[in-house]
């Protein structure tokens, strides 16, 4: 059974409710939840570089293949089985760009949204 | 026998001969759909289908037959044939928009069907090792 890692900030209150949120998904692929940097995700993935886990959002499959940013996003949805079809459409060529840059625009200012991160799931 | 008994029953007669119509060709074609959702497996298609036209009946008989009264007396051929159309019509804008909504079910069981063998969209960034436990 594959199952995707996921790689998040535990420091980061947003991001403890996103994987609230996903936590509670109904999926299609198992999600297990690793804290970035922490010493099980270090026992876990010896070779990964870790420093930039806590930067990236990162999810590494069961057999070891590595996503970062945008792709590891779409990687979650693609997990879930009511966000399947949209991760297909977010993924395709003509999509991805602006996926990639609204991605990268949120998590640089992941930080900022901790006033409002009330408004995704509970955590 | 009066005017409106003979409306009420031709209404009767050509509602259910309209849902009748519409629930045979949900049932013939639906089939076709439902067989390919469940990978072949025609006994689950045949069981799935035969319950979604019981449901198509139960809500289309139920509501020809709630429609039925019309509330003022028909005196003349006319008036007849003019209540009837109207009623009529009612039945058939409740029979369309039931059949697109059972088209939307398909199409809704379908795509689930297909997406859950869905390769993932984008390929990794980099490959690593994976200690269990």
């Amino acid at each position: 059974m594959l199952t995707l890692h996921v790689l998040y900030d535990a420091d980061c209150d947003l991001c403890c409710r996103v994987r609230a949120w996903l936590e509670a998904q109904p999926k299609y692929v198992d999600l297990a939840f690793t804290a970035a940097g922490s010493a099980e995700a270090r026992g876990r993935f010896p070779l990964l570089d870790h420093q930039a886990t806590l930067k990236e959002f990162t999810v590494v499959s069961s057999g070891g293949l590595v996503y970062r940013g945008a792709k590891a996003w779409l990687m979650c949805l693609w997990a879930l089985r009511e966000y399947r079809g949209w991760s297909l459409r977010l993924g395709s060529a003509e999509l991805m760009p602006i996926a990639r840059r609204v991605i990268a625009w949120a998590s640089g200012n992941r930080f900022r949204f901790n006033r409002y991160s009330a408004w995704v799931g509970r955590g | 026998m009066n005017h409106i008994v003979i409306t009420y029953l031709l209404y009767l007669a050509i509602s259910a001969g309209l849902t009748a119509w519409v629930a045979q060709t949900l049932f013939k074609n639906g089939r076709v759909f439902l067989v390919d959702v469940f990978h072949g497996d025609e006994g689950l298609a045949d069981s799935v289908n035969h319950l979604l036209v019981v449901g198509f009946y139960l809500i289309n008989l139920g509501y020809i037959s709630l429609m039925l009264k019309l509330g003022y007396d028909v005196a003349t051929a006319r008036e007849s044939i003019e209540a009837l159309s109207w009623k009529v019509g009612l039945v058939l804008l409740v029979l369309g928009a039931m059949h697109f909504f059972n088209l939307y079910l398909f199409s809704r069981i379908r795509r689930r069907a297909t997406l859950s063998d869905v390769p993932p969209p984008v390929g990794p960034d980099a490959c690593t090792v994976v200690r269990e436990g």
